[in-house]
């Protein structure tokens, strides 16, 4: 008996070593899954699922280390790895969820866009039949409005590819009210001063 | 049997399993959910996140550890740890509560502020002829008011002051172009010299017994002068860019100079009514107007313009000529019939240093307290979130 007994003690702590092993390769996953739904804009999207996606994390990281403070034969790491299990259940349905919202905002602002740019094309035509020669006195700074217009549409559209949704829905209402509004001016300014374009005479000098 | 006993008498007498009391728990869900409404991630981060890890870690506990034993006379140490939950929870919600409510104050004192300020900037711009010179910034600057108020609306009180902080220096921008385009309204050295223009076609008006006429842009009034008396005055209408000096064709600027009627031109020669023709440019314009060109701060292919004449108005809505001096016609025809072919007119900025482009340019300034106060609070923003816009933690 005593001769194998040493081998019966080393079998038993060899054994116990081995159990006692850290997750390692699950954090890493977890913790990759976390980064993808950070990176895929879940703080902007998903704010507070997002910090208790972050504290589950934390919560695996503190368990792992409190094991690791322990006696091998005594270290369990079997609620640690639910935890990181969980994590990246978590992380997965997180990201899921931001892309939806991510693209329903985008849908948005897409349309919101689109409402702008017929709305600026709307004025444009308008201070196209706007009259020339000496009745446009009255149209000029309306015109200027509507390069302005124009031009702030780029706006929109940087915002759309900076993923800046909110902005992009902002600026685009913004114009979109201001462009209807110089079309109402326009109308208005064109019934007083009349639509007729110069034809023949060359506009006058001033 | 005896063991079994004892085992049986222990835990029916004694020891029970803890558990978290369910009333506790729904207090913190209800909170959890409290502070999701009250947008707890936003305005108030740090206190937000101690809650909401402390909540996972302790549901972390309750889900992945076996039960444990609480003896009669041992404190449930759930029960007590929900209890610091729902005080960190309650603490969260104050802090978010008092935060976004100071947010939203200053969000609407900023944005309230801005739109009384770009009625009364609009309108000031209008009255000085100024728009055209702005280019785009009005329409730009109305834009980012009209942001602000959307923001705000929506409860997104950051990006409402960022926008509002924009608006305001494009405003700034505006009134600092407008000061210097129109500061020769304020100087007096200037308006001394107007005043001698109009002093000596006066004393022209008296040695020759015959009619001179005197505009003055900034009060928009034609006087007719008999023998040396101020006989009519009548209101005129300018370029819409009539406050500024005439540089080249197409400005919309009312020239300022001595001129002469070279010109009448009767019902049927003309499409205002009647008309007067004046001989611009001079040869002070044309001088002017070379040195600008030497100077190229007028582009190459743009003439110097002509064709200024005073007239009616076949539209009585035409609130602006492309540079004329336009009458209403009953006063064109008493203008017609006093003046003739070389009657002198002297067109003047302005005659007095209270006129009203000066007082109005008064208006557009800024208090030292408001400019400061934009300076000083679009500086904190760069120097705490760098790019506002992006990167605000919002929710969609």
């Amino acid at each position: 008996m005593r001769t194998w007994l040493p081998f019966l003690i080393a079998g038993v702590l060899l054994i116990g070593a081995g159990c006692a092993q850290a997750p390692t390769e699950k954090v890493a996953a977890a913790e990759k899954a976390v980064e993808e739904a950070r990176t895929a804009g879940a703080p902007d999207y998903l704010a507070e699922d997002f910090t208790k996606l972050d504290g589950m994390l934390a919560s695996a990281r503190t368990e792992i280390a409190d094991q690791g403070a322990k006696f091998a034969l005594l270290r369990d790491y079997q609620k640690a790895e639910q935890l990181l299990t969980a994590v990246q259940a978590d992380a997965e349905r997180v990201k899921t969820e931001t892309a939806k919202k991510k693209e329903e905002a985008k849908a948005a602002a897409v349309q919101a866009q689109k409402e702008a740019q017929d709305a600026v094309k709307t004025a444009q035509g308008l201070v196209a039949k706007a009259p020339v020669g000496k009745d446009r006195a009255a149209l000029e700074a309306i015109k200027a409005d509507v390069q302005g217009l124009e031009k702030s549409l780029g706006e929109v559209q940087t915002a759309l590819d900076a993923g800046d949704f909110k902005a992009a829905i902002a600026k685009a209402k913004a114009i979109q009210e201001k462009s209807q509004a110089v079309s109402t001016e326009l109308r208005t300014a064109i019934a007083k001063v009349g639509g007729a374009k110069a034809q023949a005479k060359p506009a006058p000098k001033k | 049997m005896l063991p079994g006993v004892v085992l049986t008498l222990v835990v029916t007498l004694g020891g029970c399993v803890q558990t978290a009391p369910p009333e506790l728990m729904q207090a913190v869900e209800d909170l959890d959910r409290e502070l999701a409404v009250a947008r707890g991630v936003e305005f108030a981060p740090e206190e937000y996140t101690r809650f909401a890890q402390h909540w996972v870690a302790f549901k972390d506990r309750l889900n992945y550890e076996d039960d444990s034993i609480r003896w009669p006379w041992e404190s449930n140490a759930l029960a007590l740890e929900l209890e610091q939950l729902r005080q960190e929870g309650a603490l969260a919600i104050q802090a978010a509560a008092t935060r976004r409510e100071a947010e939203r104050r200053q969000a609407e004192d900023r944005v309230v502020h801005l739109e009384r300020r770009l009625q009364s900037f609009t309108t000031t711009v209008d009255t000085v002829g100024g728009r055209m010179l702005l280019g785009q910034k009005p329409v730009k600057t109305e834009l980012l008011v009209k942001q602000a108020r959307s923001f705000f609306s929506q409860g997104h009180f950051s990006r409402s002051v960022v926008a509002s902080d924009q608006a305001t220096q494009l405003m700034l921008d505006q009134t600092a172009v407008l000061g210097k385009a129109l500061g020769r309204y304020t100087d007096t050295g200037r308006i001394e010299t107007w005043r001698k223009m109009v002093a000596r076609a006066v004393d022209w008006s008296r040695l020759h017994r015959a009619v001179a006429i005197v505009v003055s842009k900034a009060e928009r009034r034609l006087t007719v002068y008999r023998n040396g008396r101020a006989v009519k005055t009548y209101p005129v209408r300018l370029g819409y860019s009539g406050a500024l000096e005439k540089r080249h064709q197409g400005d919309g600027a009312t020239p300022e100079g001595q001129y002469r009627i070279i010109r009448k031109r009767d019902h049927g020669q003309t499409k205002f009514y009647r008309a007067l023709l004046l001989d611009y440019p001079n040869e002070e314009d044309r001088r002017r107007f070379r040195k600008a060109r030497m100077a190229r701060t007028i582009p190459a292919g743009i003439t110097i313009g002509g064709q200024i004449e005073i007239h009616g108005s076949d539209n009585e809505a035409l609130s602006a000529t492309l540079g004329c001096i336009m009458l209403d016609n009953p006063q064109m025809d008493d203008l017609f019939a006093v003046t003739e072919v070389g009657t002198p007119i002297t067109i003047v900025g302005a005659l007095d240093t209270a006129n009203p482009v000066a007082l109005a340019l008064a208006d557009l300034e800024w208090s030292d307290e408001e400019t400061e106060q934009s300076a000083v609070q679009a500086q904190e923003r760069q120097d705490t979130v760098g790019t506002p816009s992006l990167s605000e933690t919002e929710r969609s």
